[in-house]
């Protein structure tokens, strides 16, 4: 590596390069995946898309609460499901040992329908 | 600029390529040895998704799949 | 054959042959170029058994791309790319011909640059906040508190957040309208991801002539003025990893 690529930086390098990491990722912790951990690679997987899906619902959900259409009882029964969902999620994602930051990988055009 | 001024340039201009080599450029479908072995990068796009969807099943019909990496 | 880069030779196939002379890839192997009509591959005799996915080799991988980019036009391959013989390569630039020749004319003398704009969200949205009451004295309205309820409490938490994060993502919308407008004169390709991390709320790609790489700078310094509260940071010259759009078939 010769070249600096830093063109133009308002912040302080320090901030950059915490942020940069927050951004890119462990790349490390990506590049030692390999076949031995295939399965929690694969519950990753699955579980990142019914994140997204979950989120996605969500989302929709309080843009029609926001809107102020819906009457007590429905807003009373939406929040019902959409708080057992969230629940069952953090079970799910106790249970294969996965954090926030491990279900929010790219998905490419999918993620784009946040 | 100091010693530790430069090198955290660097780190920077590393991290930034990585992220190039490793997530972006052009894809090689028939590629699907690294995508699998390396888990993450198999996210990269729907595409390459399937593809490995793909692949799992051969693996449970017990078809041939290209050598592991 | 690991594969580093596809190459438009510009009829002057000598000067990549030139250029890759002594050139070393990843693991110290020896560069060199298949040809195929106006194209070239830059790659280097790798068994798969060898090739380590780690950081030492994907930054060599990476090196090798961006010296390159410096004298041809090209499109970088992921790393990774390996086909096993060079008849499967040309096999491989015949099948994909138009794709390649039509992505390497997009990208024809321009570089990537990336611009990361982070700020702590709280203070932007509060600076926000203080804007818009003094604009207009509109309270957003909450629901009503008729009854006790876990599941109406959660909504009404959830819906905080909602609004939180729509305010914000208008804000992002503006700014990004902005650096639109001001770029529209250099004539680059842009593509926005909006709100990457809780900190991050733009993360941009440019494709550009080289030449205009100081008025992007210019620009970009221009915006920092506009918007002192948040950091801008970009990065670049690179090889055009996020503007080519094709899957490359075996």
């Amino acid at each position: 590596m010769s070249d600096n690529k830093i063109l133009f930086n308002s912040g302080s390098l320090e901030e950059l390069s915490e942020e940069l990491g927050k951004t890119i990722g462990n790349e490390e912790s990506k590049l030692k995946l390999g076949p031995d951990n295939a399965d929690s690679g694969l519950a990753k997987l699955v579980l990142t898309l019914i994140e997204l899906i979950r989120k996605l619902v969500e989302k929709q959900a309080m843009r029609r609460v926001d809107g102020g259409l819906l009457t007590d009882d429905e807003i009373e029964n939406l929040g019902e499901t959409l708080m057992k969902l969230e629940d069952k999620m953090e079970e799910l994602k106790k249970h294969f040992n996965l954090t926030d930051k491990d279900l929010n990988i790219n998905l490419g055009p999918l993620g784009d329908l946040m | 600029m100091n010693h530790n001024v430069v090198d955290q340039s660097k780190d920077i201009t590393i991290l930034e390529l990585l992220d190039r080599v490793l997530n972006k450029g052009v894809i090689l479908t028939g590629d699907i040895v690294i995508s699998v072995a390396d888990i993450d990068l198999v996210y990269l796009g729907v595409k390459l998704m399937l593809c490995s969807v793909e692949t799992m099943e051969q693996l449970k019909l017990g078809k041939s799949v290209p050598e592991k990496l | 054959m690991m594969i580093y880069s596809i190459i438009s030779l510009n009829k002057n196939p000598e000067k990549l042959k030139a250029y890759l002379q002594g050139m070393k890839g990843i693991l110290n192997t020896d560069l060199y170029a298949v040809f195929y009509n106006e194209i070239a591959v830059v790659v280097s005799d790798l068994k798969r058994a060898n090739l380590v996915s780690d950081s030492v080799n994907a930054l060599a991988y990476g090196d090798v791309i961006e010296k390159l980019a410096k004298q041809f036009t090209l499109l970088p391959m992921r790393f990774g790319s390996v086909l096993e013989s060079r008849e499967l390569i040309i096999s491989m630039l015949e099948k994909n011909y138009y794709g390649i020749i039509n992505n390497l004319q997009k990208v024809d003398n321009k570089f990537e640059f990336g611009l990361k704009v982070f700020c702590d969200t709280e203070k932007v949205l509060a600076e926000l906040k203080i804007k818009l009451e003094s604009d207009d004295k509109t309270e957003t309205k909450s629901l009503k508190e008729t009854q006790n309820s876990v599941y109406r409490d959660w909504v009404e938490k959830k819906l905080k957040e909602h609004r939180r994060e729509e305010q914000l993502l208008s804000y992002v919308n503006t700014i990004i309208e902005d650096i639109t407008n001001n770029l529209e004169k250099l004539d680059s390709v842009s593509k926005f991801k909006k709100m990457v991390t809780e900190t991050t709320i733009i993360d941009a790609l440019f494709l550009l002539d080289k030449p205009k790489k100081e008025d992007l700078v210019q620009t970009i310094g221009d915006m920092k003025i506009k918007y002192p509260g948040l950091n801008f940071v970009l990065t670049g010259p690179w090889s055009p990893y996020n503007f080519v759009d094709i899957t490359i078939k075996e």
